[in-house]
């Protein structure tokens, strides 16, 4: 397996310095996805979400300020102006096409998108890409591509995001809790 | 006074109040004149209310309608924002999870190198 960063914070960290100050969203944070439709009759579970300003803003306003998990979830997205999310799960190996999500990868490769992670584990073929767009010196774009042999997903933000954050939010509106050291520890990783 | 005489007393006062009066020559054109401007000066008035009465009708349908329609786009504003909320909230999961991913794929690469660097 290939990697290009190590641990959580160490793989946040160039991405909160970054992030310091929200930017204004340049185009080329905001990729092209594929038309998945397709996919999602074979799919044994799909994510198709599309919320652009408009809809993060409608969004915002029922999160209720009164609440510190809402209030935390408000501030998050406070600097974003999309966020998009693509995730397929197939009771079959390899059931999608990996050609789209290939197309999307390549994109990464245009000027702006710096790489943060990536792992390919080609024993158990999953690869994990986070790439960060930077204009000024600013973050003001992330994608995450995973592709696993049942499973793809593909995460676009547009806009600043703070993952620190992001993760502290972990074990609330049912997102995750328990696969980092923190929560297996019961301390935080140095 | 006799019975008699009261009812000629009455009679005479009929015939009085009842006798035929000159009307002067003016009065057949005044007449006429009257007659042929009621008809106008009543008609308007019932214009009017005729017109009032539809206004009246048409602004409180537009208020009910209004209201229905201001209820329908709150029931759907609410429906929008919810469903708004819902997909935000698990776009957030999505990518804490895949965040996490890459989380355990670097760290298995970290505990695996230095296994293979002592292995070496």
């Amino acid at each position: 397996m290939k990697t290009g960063c190590s641990g959580w914070h160490r793989l946040l960290a160039p991405l909160l310095a970054l992030s310091a100050s929200v930017a204004l969203a340049a185009p080329a944070a905001l990729l092209s996805l594929p038309d998945f439709d397709a996919l999602a009759a074979k799919a044994t579970e799909s994510v198709n979400i599309s919320l652009d300003t408009s809809l993060l803003g409608l969004a915002a306003g029922f999160l209720d300020s009164s609440n510190p998990d809402d209030a935390a979830t408000k501030e998050l997205i406070a600097g974003l102006k999309g966020i998009y999310v693509r995730s397929f799960t197939f009771d079959q190996d390899f059931a999608y096409p990996e050609a789209q999500v290939e197309q999307v990868r390549r994109q990464l490769a245009a000027p702006g998108w710096q790489r943060l992670v990536q792992t390919n584990n080609t024993k158990d073929h999953t690869r994990v890409d986070i790439y960060v767009s930077v204009d000024r010196g600013v973050a003001n774009g992330l994608a995450i591509i995973t592709s696993e042999p049942r499973e793809f997903t593909i995460v676009n933000i547009v806009g600043s995001i703070d993952l620190a954050r992001l993760h502290r939010l972990e074990g609330k509106f049912g997102i995750p809790k328990g696969l980092t050291p923190e929560d297996q520890d019961g301390k935080p990783q140095k | 006074m006799s019975d008699n005489q009261e009812n000629e007393q009455l009679e005479q006062r009929l015939r009085t109040a009842l006798r035929a009066v000159d009307p002067g020559e003016a009065f057949a054109p005044r007449l006429m004149a009257r007659i042929a401007a009621e008809p106008a000066r009543t008609a308007r008035p019932a214009r009017a209310a005729t017109a009032a009465s539809w206004l009246a009708f048409g602004l409180a349908a537009s208020v009910v309608l209004a209201v229905i329609l201001a209820h329908q786009w709150q029931v759907r504003r609410l429906e929008q924002g919810r469903e708004a909320r819902r997909q935000l909230l698990e776009a957030l999961r999505v990518t804490d999870e895949k965040l996490n991913l890459a989380y355990r794929a670097v760290n298995a690469r970290e505990g695996a190198a230095p296994a293979q660097h002592s292995g070496a």
